[in-house]
């Protein structure tokens, strides 16, 4: 009888620890894909393009880019569009999504990445990383999931602002005053943003 | 005697297990033992309202809580018609007046100088940052913003250097007004765009008030000096921050609601630190 209480302990204890291993294993596959990049990144001799095609093709199998789509768009819309309209929201919005992280790296990693203690929250791994940019310091979480194909990520916050739940509240804003072809409609107008206000009188405020 | 250890570590076991299961920690890698628990836990995460995804969605929408705790009814903006006139204007005013002098500034200085006036300035407000610190009793907080001040005015120079950071490993930790009264307890109120400042809300604006008068800038007696100074540090700072507007606006689908939320959002994030 005691046997297997200790049996299970044993089991229980090793457990934790293999999580805990997990974690570490995690970061140190994020840290060896992003010195990869930040490699790339520090060469300005490089053609811009074919940097970022290079960059993408290291980053790619880090993001699940299916979750990302699906979690930006919630059980709300997700299920309510058909699956040609979702293939086709995914490729923009993971496109967009790209562009977007290169970007961030481009401009905020002038300096270095610092990496913190991985968290485990639940089932799930968070990397916190520190961009040094210009004397001033940026947080950058990743957080993972266990997909079947492992641990994936599947959003980012910079800064504590979550790259996901973002897109997600205004895509749930177009989407409750349109629809999704609107959606579609701005995702390919690529940075190109509507204020619908009333034109102002320019503005001619004085100097400060 | 036997018998008591006996007790003893099954009551351990129980607890250890009851635990695990309600952490839902370390369900997965140990299957053999606990099946039942790996089956709520972890796998098999089914969606049944979907037909379309492939075999890689398990527990996609288990995720989606998350961000469903988050999603935040639409707030109450009884500004949002102010705010969206003032949130181009502000943009405007970036575009066709910040950032050609900026960029200018940046011309004739060198990076390098940019930075150590930057720090300058950033020296220069640790009192915000440390009655700040102090109010939410964040004393240790508090210690180091002082013995950052008291490093980086002498060692570092009036503070053009950062020899705190550099040697000592003593970071800022900035707080401002408005994060103290959040961490109280008050809440944001209504979303506002101010004039030049950007983003903020009734509580963050309120706060702008006591940490005006932290902030030694203000006790400059020349109020034209004063404006001068306040304008010759914004400049400073945009010319270290060139292109993150743009690259922040390229992530809008709405300009406003796209800065509001992620305001909100990350004041909700430094309140909580």
């Amino acid at each position: 009888m005691r046997n297997i209480f200790f049996t299970v302990l044993c089991v229980l204890l090793f457990a934790a620890s293999v999580q805990a291993d997990e974690a570490d294993e995690v970061q140190v596959m994020l840290k060896g894909k992003i010195d990869a990049v930040m490699v790339l990144l520090q060469d300005k001799a490089v053609d811009k393009s074919r940097r970022n095609e290079q960059i993408t093709a290291i980053l790619m199998p880090l993001f699940d880019y299916h979750a990302m789509s699906r979690l930006s768009l919630g059980k709300k819309h997700w299920p309510t569009l058909s699956q040609e309209k979702q293939e086709e929201f995914s490729d923009l919005f993971i496109k967009r999504l790209q562009k977007s992280y290169l970007d961030k790296l481009d401009i905020f990693t002038d300096e270095k990445i610092l990496y913190e203690e991985p968290v485990i929250a639940g089932k799930k791994i968070h990397v916190p990383t520190i961009l040094v940019s210009k004397g001033s310091r940026i947080e950058m979480l990743y957080k993972f999931y266990r997909s079947r194909k492992g641990w994936k990520i599947y959003d980012v916050e910079i800064g504590g602002v979550s790259v996901i739940q973002t897109y997600r509240s205004q895509f749930d804003g177009v989407l409750s005053e349109g629809s999704i072809d609107d959606l579609l409609e701005k995702l390919k107008t690529d940075g190109v943003f509507v204020i619908p206000a009333p034109e102002v009188a320019e503005a001619r405020s004085g100097t400060d | 005697m036997k018998h008591t250890t006996h007790t003893a570590s099954a009551k351990f076991l129980f607890l250890l297990i009851l635990q695990a299961l309600l952490l839902g920690g370390c369900a997965a890698h140990s299957p053999a033992v606990h099946k039942p628990v790996a089956s709520t836990a972890q796998e098999e995460t089914i969606a049944p309202q979907e037909a379309i995804s492939p075999e890689e969605d398990e527990g996609v929408f288990d995720l989606e809580d998350e961000f469903e705790a988050a999603d935040v009814e639409p707030p109450v903006d009884p500004l949002s018609g102010y705010n969206r006139v003032m949130t181009q204007v502000n943009d405007k005013l970036y575009f066709w007046l910040l950032k050609p002098v900026s960029q200018g500034y940046s011309f004739v200085v060198p990076e390098g100088g940019r930075l150590a006036v930057g720090r300058f300035f950033n020296n220069l407000l640790m009192p915000v940052r440390f009655v700040n610190n102090l109010l939410q009793l964040k004393l240790k907080r508090a210690g180091t913003e002082l013995a950052r001040f008291g490093i980086n005015t002498t060692v570092g120079v009036l503070g053009f250097g950062d020899p705190a950071a550099k040697s000592f490993d003593l970071q800022a930790y900035p707080e401002d007004f408005g994060q103290t009264l959040g961490h109280y307890g008050v809440g944001g109120g209504f979303h506002i765009v101010l004039p030049l400042l950007g983003p903020s809300n009734l509580r963050d604006t309120l706060g702008l008030i006591p940490d005006y008068y932290l902030d030694p800038v203000s006790y400059i007696n020349d109020s034209k000096t004063e404006l001068a100074v306040r304008a010759y540090r914004q400049v400073n700072h945009t010319s270290l921050h060139i292109g993150e507007y743009e690259s922040l606006k390229k992530d809008a689908i709405d300009l406003y609601t796209f800065l509001r939320d992620g305001y909100e959002q990350r004041r909700i994030k430094q309140i909580e630190e």
